[in-house]
């Protein structure tokens, strides 16, 4: 078995204001993994604990007790931080250097070969679209431009784990299109992306894992697929709902919708065989019988708010 | 490589730094404001005699030095502070410290940079010095070596103080105490004369301290006409190796101190 790209084990981490008696528990005994070579969505209210899980991820907290490993290293770890892009929630870069001094500066610190650099600057602001800004200070760039600097420093030493916090904010539509489609081709590139993200439709196309924390506590991980199928309702799709059985839907506590030309019927799963007889004996045309998937959105407010 | 690059770029930025820019052209506003005494004294050179007129330029070259090098000590005490301090507050050393740099590396590089800015400021002082000496008629008879030498070292002591000294506290409370043991450290020292505190705190402190005095190349400044004494070589070796090393010790606990600072 590979060693997980990132684990957390056990990990609680305390913050103690200072100057206060009180104190706030920022994470508490958080454990989970991610393999190598997957995208995995970090998905939690405000406060959850997202930032400060990071942050400990990157060595730039401590924890107060637990384990954290990244690409089998502690974090913090120099032969780590060598393969891993990062890009901050809230980052900010030197106003005064331009995009491409900026990445050269970053391309120095990694140790990068810089005979090579101005082909690998050229090719990485292209395609972030910040080509045709090269002599603009990063002082006078929009923040989508900085966002798209950050995620282009981020790929810069060909990283083979991109941490991403809130990586899509600042970013118009099909600048958020075309960060979510990079991250789906660093994935075909067998490389591990963990990402923290608030806009939820757009993580569900990419995700494959999901880790849910709320007030410090983890209430959720696992693939996608799975945590979305995990419902215990189906749909039934037919072409008509005849006047007899809406009695026997009601009986069966199901939820029939106009749904275009057709009718859609929300029911449980453990009764979908015999709902199903009773509507094709009724006359009608089953059209499918899928089981209800719900959404990313759908199952973190459900999970949350549960918790909640 | 990534010290250098840390380091350049702190310097890039120290040079563009507004407070830092604001302050020295306060400064050298003072200091031209004080060249009239200068030009003054020259002009009395014919009624005092030689001898009076070059004690005079060498009076007020060393006043000015004085003021000068002082400057110089809070300039690299706010800078180093600064540097790291800033740095921290606006997020920027989260994408530094995501690259494979090690803590004491950030450190060192910061410090570097602060002590490119000062070696422009040391050359200028230099500089300002020989122009000094040659409005007042004279001309400045020290090593420039030794011109450069002390304050550099003076400076990365207490660069290295103040870098020190934020990595546990606020850059303006780190300042304020850099400046009180710039203050405290020329009170205790045994060319200051009499001093206020008790013999036993005053040697506690001196021990403590870093010693400005000794690493002060004001004993240097000499005219042509009045040459002082020639200092031998080991005592500038030992004297500069003290800096040196209590600006290491400082460094030293500061990466120490650095290692586990939330960033």
């Amino acid at each position: 078995m590979s060693t997980p790209a990132i684990e957390f084990l056990e990990v609680t981490k305390v913050f103690h204001p200072r100057f206060s008696e009180e104190y706030v528990a920022a994470l508490t005994g958080v454990s989970f993994e991610v393999v190598p070579g997957e995208v995995c969505a970090f998905l939690g209210p405000n406060g959850a604990g997202k930032t400060t899980s990071i942050s400990i991820l990157m060595g730039f907290l401590f924890p107060d007790s637990g384990t954290v490993r990244v690409l089998g290293h502690p974090p913090g770890d120099v032969r780590a931080k060598a393969q891993i892009g990062f890009v901050p929630e809230n980052f900010a870069y030197y106003k005064f250097l331009t995009g491409p001094q900026l990445l050269r500066f970053h391309m120095r610190l990694a140790g990068l070969d810089l005979a090579s650099a101005e082909t690998r600057i050229g090719e990485l602001l292209a395609a972030v679209r910040l080509h045709g800004y090269e002599s603009l200070k990063i002082g006078k760039y929009s923040r989508g431009m900085v966002q798209r600097l950050g995620i282009a420093q981020a790929l810069l030493a060909d990283p083979q784990l991109l941490v991403l916090d809130e990586p899509t904010s600042g970013l118009d539509p099909a600048g958020r299109h075309e960060v979510l489609d990079l991250i789906t081709s660093l994935r075909d590139r067998g490389k591990t992306v963990f990402l923290s993200s608030h806009i939820l439709p757009e993580v569900e196309h990419i995700c494959d894992r999901v880790v849910i924390l709320d007030r410090g506590r983890l209430l959720r991980v696992g693939f996608l697929r799975e945590l979305l199928r995990s419902g215990d309702q189906v749909e039934i799709v037919i072409d008509r709902v005849p006047d007899e059985t809406s009695a026997a839907l009601a009986e069966f506590g199901a939820i029939a919708t106009p749904v275009e030309q057709r009718v859609r019927i929300v029911a449980d799963a453990s009764r979908k065989r015999e709902l199903a007889e009773l509507l094709w004996a009724a006359g009608c045309d089953v059209v499918s019988i899928n089981p209800l998937k719900s959404s990313l959105e759908d199952l973190f407010l459900k999970t949350v708010g549960g918790a909640s | 490589m990534k010290i250098r690059a840390i380091a350049f770029n702190t310097f890039s930025s120290l040079v563009r730094n507004k407070v830092i820019i604001l302050f020295c052209a306060m400064f050298a506003c003072i200091v031209l404001f004080m060249l009239m005494p200068l030009m003054m004294a020259k002009s009395m050179a014919k009624s005092i005699g030689a001898g009076q007129s070059a004690t005079m330029v060498l009076g007020m070259v060393s006043a000015v030095t004085m003021m000068v090098t002082g400057f110089g000590s809070l300039l690299a005490i706010w800078a180093s502070a600064d540097a790291v301090a800033s740095e921290i507050r606006s997020g920027t050393v989260l994408a530094v410290m995501a690259r494979p740099v090690r803590r004491w590396e950030f450190l060192l590089g910061k410090f570097l940079g602060v002590q490119m800015m000062m070696a422009i400021y040391v050359v200028a002082m230099l500089l300002l010095s020989y122009l000094l000496t040659w409005l007042g008629g004279e001309r400045l008879g020290s090593s420039p070596v030794l011109l450069i030498l002390y304050p550099m070292v003076r400076y990365a002591v207490y660069s290295a103080l103040a870098i020190l000294l934020v990595t546990v506290m606020h850059p303006v409370v780190a300042f304020v105490c850099g400046f009180v043991v710039a203050v405290l450290s020329s009170m205790v020292s045994p060319s200051a004369g009499h001093s206020v505190f008790p013999a036993a705190i005053r040697l506690g402190l001196y021990v403590l301290l870093p010693s400005t005095g000794l690493l002060s190349e004001e004993r240097f400044l000499a005219l042509t006409q009045s040459p002082l004494k020639a200092a031998p070589f080991t005592d500038h070796l030992i004297a500069l190796t003290y800096g040196l090393d209590y600006a290491l010790v400082c460094f030293l606990l500061a990466a120490w101190v650095f290692r586990r600072r939330p960033l």
